[in-house]
């Protein structure tokens, strides 16, 4: 039961601050407390309910006195001095105990042994499950904590296992490889060596057999050479190249000279004789009797100049002909001298002739002429 | 005093940022459909209730094979920053789980994700980052990771990320870089992990160095690393304070001098040293990667001379157990081999 002079606790830090949802208990006694009011109020109104009638018309009520005995009624009320005084100094009495007026109905109730929950017994199992589940939720995150600290530390020793072994194994590698590139090396060392050993030795063979091939080779070369006349006497030499064309050049020359000289010698006997043939044809027309030589030779000269170039210088080149072969001899100098001034005579003669010729038959003879012009 | 009337009014909320979860079989069902909605605040609760619930194994193949995925992928390209920020949350707490990691690699979900590379929201970088990252732990998402061509944006990022988000992708960039190197080589990883290798904060050079014996497994990666002058930093950082780095750098050198270019700079810059003062380190992995580089080492003439007083030490390592017994042999008759 809430009353509000009686404080529950500590009274130093009184309780000022109310919930807020709960009405507060003072204002519950206060509201109880007009309720009954009000019920009693209820109640006493309704004892007054019968009253007296109101006065008829015309009349009033008037309070009167019935009783026996009368009472004066007077304005001025008895008044009585009394007085009272406590004893002095005397503690004041304890308040005494408010029992309020019992109102209601008293009912009563009473809870047997076993009626109710047994705290023990029906805490027991929500304890289970409140302890229970937190311990549980705490054993997971510890034994999480410790199934990573496990792994890790596993992981930890593996690793350092793994790297060790790694290591070794690449440093076996790497020794391995060191030995075999070591080994590599050296062969080809070796090698090289035993490369250029042999090289050597070809060489040294190689030269050995050249020079024995060589040392045959030499005089033969020489030999050959001088018999194909690589190996010339320069004079010689020198005449063969120099002197000898020139000669043959001037041998040519010089035959051409005589053979050219021939042929106008040819031309000018067939010339000659042409005329001849006709003075002496004119000279037949006027005497009968020609010398059957000149028209041999004419006609000789006419038909076959060669065979006129062989047969009509014969006779007055008899000296000649006969020299021609005899005289064919490389001295060529003299003999186109001897040439050439034979056939200058031969030319003087001519024009000696001609001119007679002319003289005499009193024709011209300019083509000879001309063609002995060179 | 309480009443023992039932109140009308529901109980009281008490996470009203979190949507309420159906009961049993469609809790999933109902969030997929509320990922789907218009509306914002419901978008925004259902994803908050998935985080909690993507925890269990079992949920996250039931959200998988209901198809959340898609609905998750249409978020991811959401205006609201906050849906984003829980969408990769989610996603992420996913990848945490192997059918989480399977139901990417089947959705193309990386893809999606690598949309949001450059997204304003740090929050949202970090957890796409963390999502990667437990990605690339399985092989086949290494190679989806590789194969969707995203390496040359994750070695760009590398540079202009945060730090913390910087630990994230050199972890994504160890795994995936372990599978397949030739496209980050060719994006000029080399000198970016160059540079994290000089940085301050241990995790980083840890990891860096860790990245690097991934780049330097093949031969085009111990070209570059011994190109651009990594070697003399990997043999500094040997001596760094930090266990784990001083083992990664270890590791890195051991890939690297399998060249002889790289044998001889690390043989220039006195490597021999702090890989000896390593070999009694507690670190097993850092005494492993020392032997071994320590045989690379012995390789080249100069190094076995070297280390020829040296072989009692292998002598005693041998006695320890397994791995590093048996590098510790190899060591022994590396260093005793005559040509």
């Amino acid at each position: 039961m809430y009353d509000r002079r009686v404080v529950r606790g500590n009274t130093y830090a009184l309780q000022t601050s109310v919930l807020p949802g709960q009405p507060d208990p003072i204002e519950i006694q206060r509201q109880q407390q007009a309720k009954r009011r009000a019920l009693a109020k209820k109640r006493a109104q309704e004892q007054l309910r019968p009253r007296t009638p109101e006065p008829v018309e015309g009349r009033k009520h008037v309070d009167v006195q019935t009783e026996i005995y009368l009472e004066e009624i007077a304005d001025r009320i008895i008044e009585v001095d009394m007085e009272c005084q406590t004893d002095a100094f005397l503690d004041r009495p304890s308040t005494p105990l408010f029992i309020p007026a019992k109102t209601g109905k008293d009912v009563a109730t009473q809870i047997l042994e076993g009626e109710l929950f047994d705290f023990d017994l029906e805490v027991k199992p929500m304890l289970e499950v409140l302890v229970g589940k937190t311990i549980e939720q705490s054993l997971l995150e510890v034994m999480e904590e410790e199934e990573l600290a496990n792994l890790r530390a596993s992981q930890c020793a593996y690793e350092e296992l793994r790297n060790v072994e790694l290591a070794e194994v690449q440093r076996l590698e790497e020794q391995e490889r060191r030995h075999r590139e070591e080994k590599e090396r050296r062969k080809q060392q070796q090698w090289e060596v035993v490369c250029q050993h042999t090289e050597t030795a070809q060489k040294v063979a190689a030269r050995a057999f050249a020079q024995r091939y060589l040392s045959d080779l030499l005089p033969s070369v020489f030999s050959s050479l001088r018999d194909s006349g690589y190996f010339y006497d320069p004079v010689e030499r020198d005449i063969e190249i120099g002197f000898l064309p020139w000669l043959m050049h001037e041998v040519d020359k010089t035959m051409e000279y005589s053979m050219v000289g021939r042929t106008v010698l040819d031309m000018l006997i067939r010339e000659v004789v042409e005329k001849r043939l006709a003075m002496y044809e004119q000279k037949e027309n006027q005497p009968p009797t020609r010398k059957p030589e000149d028209e041999l030779g004419g006609s000789g000269g006419v038909t076959e100049p060669p065979a006129g170039y062989e047969q009509s210088p014969a006779q007055p080149q008899g000296p000649l002909v006969d020299r021609d072969p005899l005289e064919r001899r490389p001295d060529d100098g003299r003999y186109t001298e001897n040439v050439v001034s034979q056939e200058r005579k031969l030319l003087e003669e001519e024009e000696y002739e001609q001119a007679r010729i002319r003289s005499t038959s009193g024709r011209e003879v300019l083509q000879p002429r001309e063609d002995l012009e060179p | 005093m309480a009443h023992a009337r039932i109140s009308m009014c529901l109980p009281p909320d008490i996470n009203p940022t979190q949507a309420a979860i159906a009961y049993g079989c469609r809790a999933l069902p109902k969030l997929n459909q509320e990922l789907q909605s218009e509306d914002l605040l419901t978008r925004q609760k259902a994803l908050m209730a998935l985080c909690d619930l993507m925890h269990d194994p079992e949920h996250v193949y039931t959200a998988i094979d209901i198809g959340c995925l898609e609905s998750l992928k249409a978020l991811l390209k959401d205006s609201n920053d906050m849906v984003r920020i829980k969408t990769t949350e989610v996603l992420y707490i996913m990848t945490t789980h192997n059918v989480g990691r399977e139901g990417f690699l089947e959705h193309d979900v990386i893809l999606a994700l690598s949309y949001l590379l450059n997204d304003p929201q740090s929050d949202c970088r970090k957890n796409l980052h963390l999502a990667f990252k437990h990605v690339a732990q399985l092989p086949s998402g290494a190679q989806g990771i590789v194969k969707s061509g995203l390496i040359p944006s994750l070695v760009w990022n590398l540079q202009r990320e945060e730090e913390e988000i910087q630990v994230l992708l050199l972890d994504t960039l160890a795994a995936c870089l372990m599978e397949d190197s030739t496209e980050a080589l060719s994006s000029r990883v080399v000198p970016f992990l160059k540079q994290k290798l000089l940085s301050t904060n241990n995790d980083i050079r840890s990891k860096a160095a860790r990245t690097l014996i991934a780049v330097s497994i093949p031969l085009e990666g111990k070209n570059q690393v011994w190109q651009h002058d990594v070697i003399p930093i990997l043999v500094h950082l040997l001596k760094d304070s930090v266990e784990e780095v001083q083992a990664n750098a270890a590791g890195a050198l051991m890939y690297a001098m399998v060249t002889t270019q790289g044998k001889y700079a690390a043989l220039d810059t006195e490597a021999i040293q702090p890989l000896m003062g390593l070999l009694d380190s507690s670190l097993s992995k850092a005494r492993l990667n020392a032997t071994k580089a320590l045989t690379m080492l012995a390789e080249a003439p100069e190094g076995r001379k070297f280390l020829k007083p040296y072989v009692p030490i292998f002598r005693i390592l041998e006695m320890t157990p397994e791995a590093v017994r048996r590098a510790a042999k190899i060591a022994i008759k590396v260093i005793e081999w005559k040509p």
